[in-house]
């Protein structure tokens, strides 16, 4: 881990590296249009057509004979697990971040939208959008870093259930949509009696009832309108629903949690900079290298970096801006960390496995001591 | 909100016995994009509007007669609407008059008729008179305006227009028509050029039919070229020469801001009545420096409060030193949890020192000072 050793930019250095992200960002909201309008809608129109080409071929287990099942279910299950990434990723996440609040679109603003997911957009803006990205990677204050279920950083404090983290990493992948619904409920807080359970019951009544609805909708209405096909169509939303948790697991846990992002104490955010603040931003995040498709199915979190730097400007925008990012990295020495998503993520393993284990903090790096 | 919720809210008012038992089951704009492949003017719950006719009425100067659907509201001549298209993806609004009269019928015939003159510069004008077409669908608000008919219209009335002030003056001249022109009506139509000049056939056949109605024409950047033009900028002189009798009549006004100041100093105290509606080209808004605070007046509509803030400050900073406590996040710009639409007035962005004045567009409290007056949707 040589970085982290590496020198950080002078102070005026950083306020240069700062003032040139700003340009970049004014530039790119200055020239926002129809281009970028045209985008999410199609992204809209992509969302709706594959969700129902997913639950027509799940529906279509009607009339297929029994050799069949399998393979359409599987077919129909991938499809519609397809419909749910693009729907919370490209779509829910940016829209939910207010990258298209601009248009004035009722359908893409950020303070209503809601998605395909069972965690209610409002936890999500409060949890992510305000917590996570202000005080990305920042310990005690994003409770990304590891959802308070995994051990991911030295910094973190262990505990002998750690030792079984890599099994229950499984299980919460599986599970990862649930995760986010119940992050902001910190349910932690009854058993250190901080909340009653009447208390967590009332905070948690959007979320169930938003849940409820999901689950209604994928496990009951449209089995039922399978009629006999009802079990198909069941196991084929419960696929569905499994590939996109997985999915948006990997990807995210690839943006946050790679062997060279840092982490942060919490005095960093006192007095913090614009360019300090996206310094850490950068030294925080990691990017996937790969195809447009790739970029559009990760939602564009393949550029975590940029989306760290400018979670409000329309993510479509974020290819034509890295390689600017990366010049202005590479001309004031601060580490770009990008790879692929197999190299990245094997990454992501290797800390879930070793810090299952105890770990102490390397010696503290310049960027990690009081600014 | 579940999303169940948010379909039940999302009722219209409109809304039959049909929608209200399948609300839990729909989402609005999931709804609309699938009908909006079959018509693009159906919609759950929005009212829309799609242009059926254009008519070029004069240079620069264009009447769409849209169809609305079934959302939107009724509107009585001499009213306005809000209407709203989509100019380089962003959703631009303003007010145009109605230009028609409505007519008695079932829902699918009601047609609402708008008469836009391109401004130099205006984002919504330039598009509706140069890029729209028939069939394109537009948003159409509620109607809303004071200057309408009595129930029993009668007497002596005068109607000064000037510019594009011709168009609720247009629909109200109609809608006597209708009624068989129940009263003794003066029309002065002032225009720079003989090119603007909007509805002229038609106006020459009412006052042809009607012996009660009188059109007058006045040019004031040009020299007349009919016989009867008179030519000059509104004064007394001119209105007692063109309208005689001023104490007897009611007179109705719309114009430009200056010209409707004008001819409320003539007027007003001296007529029967001074009715009036100015419009002010949208101008750019001189901003005083950020160091050079002031203090506006600034409305929260959904709190019903009225509060004098800096522009010195953020609004975010100014409405918490006032004891205010709206939803706010990063402070910085990011996070979008401060955002609020901003119904009227204009705001500055610090960061990029960019202005707004977009109706209801979203602002970031936290990064944006006021700049004017301001309603804010809070």
């Amino acid at each position: 881990m040589s970085h982290l050793t590496r020198r950080e930019p002078s102070p005026e250095d950083l306020a240069r590296f700062g003032a040139e992200i700003d340009d970049l960002r004014a530039r790119t909201v200055a020239d926002l249009g129809e281009r970028d309008a045209r985008y999410i809608r199609r992204i809209y129109a992509a969302v709706r057509w594959i969700e129902v080409l997913g639950r027509g071929v799940l529906m279509a287990c009607l009339f297929m004979p029994q050799a069949w099942i399998v393979p359409t279910v599987l077919a129909g299950g991938l499809i519609l697990g397809i419909a749910k990434i693009l729907d919370n990723m490209e779509l829910g996440h940016n829209v939910i971040h207010g990258q298209f609040d601009w248009m004035g679109d009722a359908r893409f603003q950020g303070k209503t939208f809601e998605w395909d997911i069972v965690g209610t957009s409002d936890n999500w803006r409060k949890t992510h959008n305000f917590k996570h990205h202000t005080y990305t990677n920042v310990h005690g204050m994003d409770d990304d870093i590891g959802y308070d279920v995994l051990r991911l950083f030295p910094e973190q404090k262990w505990h002998p259930a750690a030792l079984l983290q890599p099994l229950y990493a499984v299980i919460f992948a599986l599970l990862f949509q649930w995760g986010v619904a119940v992050q902001d409920l910190r349910i932690g807080r009854v058993f250190i009696g901080r909340i009653t359970w009447r208390k967590l019951a009332q905070e948690a009544a959007p979320t169930l009832r938003k849940s409820r609805r999901q689950l209604v909708k994928d496990y009951l209405v449209f089995p039922l309108l399978a009629g006999p096909a009802f079990w198909s169509v069941f196991l084929g939303n419960l696929m569905a629903n499994g590939i996109r948790n997985v999915w948006t697991y990997t990807v995210i846990f690839c943006g946050h949690f790679t062997a060279d992002v840092q982490t942060f104490p919490k005095g960093i955010v006192k007095n913090e900079t614009r360019a300090q603040w996206y310094l850490r931003q950068i030294q925080g995040s990691s990017n996937l290298s790969g195809s447009k498709l790739l970029h559009i199915m990760t939602g564009n979190l393949s550029h975590q970096i940029e989306h760290h730097l400018f979670p409000d400007v329309p993510a479509n925008r974020y290819a034509e801006m890295a390689p600017v990012v990366r010049d202005i990295c590479r001309r004031y020495g601060v580490h770009y960390n990008t790879g692929s998503m197999v190299g990245q993520f094997s990454q992501v393993i290797w800390r879930i496995i070793r810090h299952s284990f105890p770990s102490s903090p390397a010696p503290m790096s310049p960027s990690l001591q009081a600014r | 909100m579940s999303a169940s919720a948010q379909a039940v809210n999302g009722l219209p008012p409109t809304a039959g016995w049909l929608q209200r038992v399948m609300a839990p089951a729909v989402d609005p704009e999931v709804f609309d994009f699938w009908v909006q492949h079959l018509n693009r003017a159906w919609s759950w719950s929005r009212p829309l509007a799609t242009i059926v006719e254009r008519r070029v009425e004069a240079r620069d100067t264009v009447t769409l007669v849209l169809k609305p659907n079934r959302h939107v509201g009724g509107f009585l001549p001499g009213q306005h609407v809000n209407v709203s298209a989509e100019v380089n993806g962003r959703r631009v609004t303003r007010s145009y008059s109605l230009t028609n009269v409505p007519k008695p019928g079932r829902s699918g015939s009601r047609r609402m008729s708008i008469t836009v003159k391109r401004v130099e510069g205006g984002a919504l004008s330039s598009h509706l008179v140069q890029h729209a077409r028939v069939g394109d669908v537009l948003g159409v608000g509620p109607a809303f305006g004071e200057m309408t008919l009595p129930a029993q219209p009668q007497g002596r009335w005068l109607f000064l227009a000037a510019g594009s002030g011709i168009t609720p003056l247009m629909g109200l001249t109609r809608a006597l028509a209708a009624q068989h022109m129940p009263v003794d009506l003066t029309l002065l139509y002032w225009v720079k050029t003989h090119a603007e000049l909007c509805f002229l056939q038609e106006l020459r056949a009412l006052s042809a039919r009607f012996p009660q109605f009188r059109l007058q024409v006045v040019v004031t950047h040009e020299a007349p070229t009919v016989p009867g033009e008179a030519q000059g900028l509104i004064s007394a002189q001119q209105l007692a020469q063109l309208a005689p009798g001023l104490s007897e009549q009611q007179v109705f006004a719309c114009g430009p801001g200056g010209f409707i100041e004008a001819a409320r100093e003539l007027c007003a105290g001296r007529s029967q009545a001074f009715i009036a509606e100015g419009f002010t080209p949208v101008a750019p808004v001189a901003l005083p420096a950020a160091t050079d605070a002031r203090t506006v007046r600034v409305t929260l509509q959904r709190t019903g409060r009225e509060l004098q803030l800096s522009t010195g400050l953020s609004l975010l900073d100014a409405l918490e030193a006032e004891g205010l406590n709206p939803p706010s996040g990063c402070r910085m710009g990011v996070c979008h949890t401060c955002v609020c639409p901003r119904v009227e007035g204009t705001t500055q962005d610090m960061q990029s020192g960019d202005t707004q004045s977009e109706s209801n567009m979203a602002v970031r409290l936290c990064v944006s000072r006021a700049c004017t007056d301001l309603t804010l949707d809070l």
